[in-house]
């Protein structure tokens, strides 16, 4: 079957899976403005920014033929949970064939778990699905990893540029990557481009980090928020997002009881501020703030689509955790009509301002001669 | 004489200012952006280069704020190009080192800034609606036929508070003309009006904020008597309006630069009153690379392509 799925984050993964289930596998776009515009204009108007964006995907996998869309559900009291009907829906409505298949938590139901999975396989032995699961599951982890430590070097990069160009290359070899064997090698190769990549990086003292939280969608996928990772590290800044593909399947699949996973110790953090998790991810979002903020970094930036219940709680709550820990969260609201001038003003005043806080303010050599240099530095502000 | 320039672009208006050693404001203009901020930065520079010619200025710094810093920042060599909050509240710590809350209303953007101990501890600006700024004030003045500029003094004249619904622009307007059929003076409405703004700025973006004195008021607006006296209302408490409220920013950023050379111990990077006479046209395209269809913008100077932005892919701005 022509299966496609979400673009969030890096797919690299997704594809893998259902390649090795025998399926065709109809690539989803990276979101583009037509994406956004097609999904808008197809989806109710106040439903959130996520739900439109995949709306759009949606439709421009159905154009290319896509007979089945792998998603993810959501639980809790907000409106994930009717993502996959209602996309569905408006889909059937326009005139698509397709299938939704949308997988929840392993826990809360196993049956429909496995009956979702029994959907997907494509008559693939179940031993063998264990084993490509494995493979896959192993694959996104490695990606994860190397991404994570991009958005931290590449603050300090020495060519804007170089590592969006080797990340590209690291996500082709994975791409050719079958086996674990293989895959061996292929980690060796990209942790080995990863290095190579020239960076300067400046004393332990003067680097900034920031942490950023959010509903998931928008802090995984660039193309909704305007890239804010890259205008961070941008401003030579790390970055450490708490979303990554591997944190979610490993917080859905392995229970709690066996789990090491940070996002349960989010949990607890998060439960000083609140009683209940209202949908979403608000309590592990409430939690990262503080986790951020006892690990020492300088701010936490918290993204939320227009109109989120639950990270409109989660910003509720934030001016408590600044006070109690100290640390300056910028909480921003994403949606189509975001204007980039202003995203970008408000990003370097943070900075600023967490900066002054920590007192990593002085001007540095690198600094002063990036000023003499602005024509390089041009990152598209207007 | 040593001078430090500040250039903040706004919407509404361009400030061109110069400071000597000990921030003195010795040059300010204010022009009309009209949409065109490379011709107003280019005639603000043009009178100052008159004043420089005849007093013996020597620039040594220059910095650029506001929309389209990056692009005026390469027209004029910008030794700091800084966001629009910090260039505020870097002025006005330097003249009121204790102040806990700045006000900062201009033409089309508005912002509350709350600083301790001289650092800026948080920050809102406005991001939906134009309620809470100056634009406001102009539309509803025009409305009334009352010049601006006396729209404060008649405020002060009120005898009586009638509550205008000013949520939005739209609303406030319908309001104040029910309003007027019921009989209330001109100068009632227009209390009415200032009442409002400060109440959408305030619960617009001083939600989840402690606001704490000394308070310090400044841009544009600040000039409205009117707004001050509903500022002080609503606040309880007295409000200081800087003595060159109106151009706050552009002395803000002309410090930064002025400590960035100092500390740097390097020349400046301004190129010079000559950089007026330079042909520097921003052109846009959009790009037919891929769905996204960006706007790229580029920077042509004497000819010569010198950047370009805009891009998601990079594919344009990595290629000068
Ligand atoms: S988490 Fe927020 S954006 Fe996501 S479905 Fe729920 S309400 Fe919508
Ligand atoms: S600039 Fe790049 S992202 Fe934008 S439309 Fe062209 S090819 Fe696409």
């Amino acid at each position: 079957m022509k299966v496609s799925f979400p673009y969030m984050g890096c797919v690299t993964g997704f594809k893998k899976l259902f390649e090795l289930l025998g399926h065709e596998v109809i690539m989803p776009e990276k979101p583009t403005q037509r994406t956004i515009d097609l999904g808008v204009l197809n989806s109710p108007e106040f439903i959130c920014y996520p739900f439109k964006i995949m709306m759009g995907t949606y439709i421009e996998a159905c154009e290319k033929g896509a007979e089945l869309i792998v998603s993810s559900g959501g639980s809790g009291p907000c409106r994930a949970g009717i993502y996959g009907d209602v996309h569905k829906k408006i889909l059937h409505e326009l005139g698509y064939d397709v299938e939704i298949v949308i997988f929840d938590s392993l826990f809360e139901n196993f049956g429909a778990f496995m009956n979702q999975v029994f959907k997907i396989k494509n008559k693939t032995p179940t031993l063998k699905v264990m084993k490509y699961a494995y493979l896959v599951f192993k694959m996104i982890n490695q990606m994860d990893g190397i991404e994570k430590e991009l958005k931290h070097l590449r603050a300090y990069e020495v060519n804007k540029g170089d590592f969006d160009k080797c990340f590209d290359k690291i996500k082709e070899l994975y791409d050719k990557t079958y086996t674990l064997k293989q895959m061996k090698k292929t980690y060796a190769k990209a942790l080995e481009m990863l290095h190579a990549v020239p960076v300067n990086i400046p004393p332990e003292n003067k680097r900034v980090r920031i942490g950023i939280v959010g509903e998931i969608y928008v802090i995984m996928e660039s193309s909704t928020n305007m890239d804010i990772e890259k205008r961070l590290n941008a401003l030579g800044v790390e970055v450490e997002n708490i979303q990554y593909i591997s944190d979610w399947v490993k917080h859905h699949i392995i229970p709690r009881r066996f789990s090491k996973e940070e996002s349960w110790k989010m949990f607890d953090k998060g439960y000083q501020y609140k009683s209940c998790n209202c949908g979403g991810h608000d309590m592990e979002n409430t939690g990262a703030i503080v986790h951020f903020s006892q690990k020492g970094y300088d701010g936490v930036v918290h993204l939320m689509p227009f109109g989120c219940l639950p990270e409109l709680i989660t910003r509720s709550i934030i001016p408590q955790i600044t006070e109690d820990y100290g640390i300056p969260v910028l909480s921003m609201s994403m949606d189509e009509q975001q204007g980039e001038a202003n995203i970008q003003t408000r990003l370097e005043a943070f900075i600023d301002l967490c900066k002054n806080r920590s007192n990593k303010q002085q001007i540095s050599p690198a600094e002063a001669a990036n000023s003499k240099e602005l024509k390089k530095e041009f990152a598209g502000i207007m | 004489m040593r001078v430090y320039l500040g250039i903040d672009i706004g919407s509404v208006s361009t400030n061109v200012i110069a400071i000597d050693e000990n921030t003195n404001v010795v040059f300010a203009r204010y022009i009309r952006t009209n949409g065109q901020p490379i011709n107003s930065v280019k005639q603000g520079l043009r009178e100052l280069s008159v004043q420089a010619l005849s007093d013996g200025y020597e620039v040594s710094a220059v910095g650029v704020t506001g929309s389209g810093r990056q692009m005026i920042g390469l027209m004029v060599g910008a030794d700091v190009v800084k966001n629009e909050i910090t260039a505020h509240a870097a002025a006005t710590v330097h003249f009121y080192p204790d102040v806990q809350t700045i006000f900062e209303i201009g033409g089309q953007d508005s912002k509350i800034i709350i600083v301790k101990d001289k650092i800026v501890t948080d920050f809102s600006m406005n991001t939906v609606c134009a309620a809470g700024t100056g634009s406001f004030l102009d539309h509803q003045a025009e409305r009334l036929n009352i010049p601006i500029e006396q729209f404060g003094d008649l405020a002060l004249t009120a005898e009586n508070t009638v509550r205008i619904a000013g949520r939005c622009t739209v609303f406030a307007e319908s309001d104040m003309i029910a309003k007027q059929q019921y009989g209330y003076s001109k100068a009632e409405i227009i209390k009415g009006l200032c009442d409002a703004l400060v109440r959408n700025y305030l619960n617009n973006l001083g939600r989840g904020k402690v606001l704490q004195p000394p308070f310090v008021f400044q841009g544009g607006v600040a000039a409205n008597k009117g707004i001050i006296r509903a500022f002080e209302e609503q606040v309880g408490h007295e409000i200081i309006i800087p003595k060159y409220f109106g151009v706050m920013g552009a002395i803000g950023v002309a410090l930064s630069a002025k400590s960035q050379v100092e500390a740097s111990g390097q020349p400046t990077n301004f190129k010079g009153f000559d950089c007026i006479e330079l042909d520097f046209v921003p052109k846009s395209f959009e790009c037919s690379g891929c769905s996204n269809a960006c706007e790229v913008i580029k920077v042509i100077i004497n000819g010569e392509v010198a950047a370009m932005w805009g891009d998601k892919c990079g594919k344009w701005s990595s290629s000068v």
